[in-house]
């Protein structure tokens, strides 16, 4: 129970972050506005072609924008440092990784609402649809989307934390690479056999091809085994996330608790 | 002029120890993939030259707005603001130096983008129009940096000006044609895309890849310029204000 109590704590931070950041109208008008923007513009590269790729692009990009908010883990981590609040963490008995973990859980909160309405509102305009019945479906495997992908950007933001001038750098170039190799706007198949594998790591691949088959109508069986993989994924990085938070740590410690550890 | 090289030296000075500066360094070969990936997976290979001239679009304009969400904000931060205000030097020029400065990065996007769609893809663009296409490289350069001297005291007067930073992006990059032409935007959207610079540094550059000769190169270029000294103009007709609002007030380091 003790690691939820930490999170329950520290994303209290987040949501003050959030506070501070957004009101519900700048959320909609500027945030949600300007990535259904992104959406538009990344399913329109599919304009000409056949349809089908069409609604693959936007099915896509959809689901793309919760991954890309949640890599926004990356800078607020690093914020930490920016607040002088490192060495206090460090003498701390909690493990950083559930602090760092609840910090900035905005992010795939955000994420998900923008996913969702861009799913459900904006993708059908290019050719995709949903029963009612895949609804709930869909929204699960939004947020796992959200909350594997934020796994895989605490690790990132783990390994950034001393260097928290190239924040930006990383993020974003992190999704970048999700959205080339990840299968958002052509299939994991179209890479070769080295950039396949470095997909199949990140929990995104799996997710996205999991909502792809509930769009297809395909039986719960495959839906599952998707859906299982990028869990497993999200959890290995969560775990490796959680050990080079330590390893930081415990460097601060033995070097006698500076700002830079 | 001088005043001028002294803005453009302290803010490239600035720049090198600001990793965000060179973001754009990044991006732009990896957009340039994603493009061109879509591009070679539905085989329309005569689309090239877009993935070679939206990034490039896109990363002067992000720079654009990240140069000008910081700049004042910055100087403030480095207790410079005050000295800049006090100086007789007129701010608009060394300004406009600092401005430049930066955009001379995003032109290094062109580069890179062309190399990624050649060594890559194997994708080499031929130059056709190499006069027309640096000029509207310059021209889009010093309009990018003119816009930002408009966006610089906006963002300075707006609240969440992070956010307001981040929603100028693909909305513009939409309404500028960078990847997709104006004409295929609605007819009601068209008039607002001929105000944005960007969709007429779009359309230039991209016909300055494409074998078929310019139509008015001269006048399109004319037209990039104009934009940017337009906003270039209002931006410094507004920092002025503003300035003569806080030492009237003396409010400026509140604000």
């Amino acid at each position: 129970m003790e690691p939820l109590l930490v999170i329950r704590h520290s994303a209290a931070n987040a949501f003050a972050d959030m506070r501070a950041v957004y009101t519900w109208r700048i959320w909609t008008f500027g945030w949600l506005g300007r990535m259904l923007a992104q959406v538009t513009f990344f399913t329109l590269l599919g304009r000409g072609g056949d349809e089908e790729h069409l609604a693959y692009l936007a099915l896509g990009n959809s689901l793309m924008t919760c991954a890309l908010e949640c890599m926004s883990v990356v800078a607020s981590t690093t914020w930490e440092r920016i607040s002088g609040t490192l060495p206090l963490l460090a003498a701390a008995p909690a493990r950083p990784v559930w602090v760092f973990f609840g910090r900035s859980l905005q992010w795939p909160i955000s994420g998900s609402g923008t996913s969702i309405v861009a799913l459900l509102c904006l993708a059908p305009l290019f050719g995709v649809s949903w029963q009612p019945a895949q609804i709930p479906v869909v929204v699960l495997l939004v947020v796992l989307t959200a909350l594997t992908t934020y796994c895989f950007g605490l690790f990132l933001a783990a390994l950034v934390l001393n260097a928290n001038g190239v924040r930006n750098i990383v993020s974003s170039a992190a999704y970048l690479v999700m959205m080339i190799v990840c299968g958002v706007n052509v299939p994991v198949s179209h890479w070769p056999a080295p950039v396949r594998l470095l997909a199949d790591l990140l929990p995104l691949t799996h997710s996205l091809h999991a909502l792809r088959l509930v769009g297809d109508g395909a039986g719960p069986g495959p839906v599952l085994a998707a859906t299982g993989l990028a869990l497993l994924c999200g959890a290995l990085w969560l775990a490796a996330a959680g050990v080079a938070f330590d390893v930081f740590m415990n460097r601060g410690r033995r070097s006698g608790g500076s700002d830079h550890f | 002029m001088r005043l001028f090289l002294n803005g453009f030296l302290f803010q490239l000075r600035l720049s090198r120890r600001s990793p965000d500066t060179f973001l754009v360094c990044v991006t732009a070969p990896l957009l340039t993939t994603v493009f061109l990936s879509i591009n070679a997976y539905t085989g329309r290979h005569e689309l090239t030259s877009y993935a070679v001239v939206a990034p490039t679009l896109m990363s002067l304009w992000a720079l654009a707005l990240s140069v000008a969400g910081s700049a004042l904000t910055e100087d403030r931060d480095l207790g410079t603001l005050e000295g800049q205000i006090a100086a007789p030097a007129p701010m608009a020029l060394t300004f406009l130096g600092r401005m430049c400065s930066v955009v001379v990065v995003g032109s290094m996007a062109f580069a890179e983008t062309w190399l990624v769609a050649g060594a890559l893809f194997g994708r080499w663009i031929a130059l056709p129009h190499p006069v027309v296409s640096v000029a509207c490289l310059l021209a889009t350069a010093l309009a990018t940096a003119g816009t930002a001297g408009l966006l610089s005291p906006l963002f300075v007067l707006t609240p969440s000006a992070r956010t307001l930073q981040n929603t100028l992006t693909f909305p513009f990059y939409l309404l500028g044609g960078v990847l997709v032409p104006v004409s295929v935007l609605p007819q009601w959207l068209r008039p607002a895309s001929y105000t944005v610079f960007l969709s007429w540094s779009a359309d230039l550059l991209r016909d300055s890849l494409a074998t078929d000769p310019v139509s008015r190169p001269a006048l399109r270029l004319l037209a990039v310029l104009a934009l940017g000294a337009a906003g270039y103009g209002m931006g410094m007709l507004l920092l002025h204000r503003v300035v003569l609002r806080v030492r009237r007030t003396g409010t400026l380091t509140r604000t």
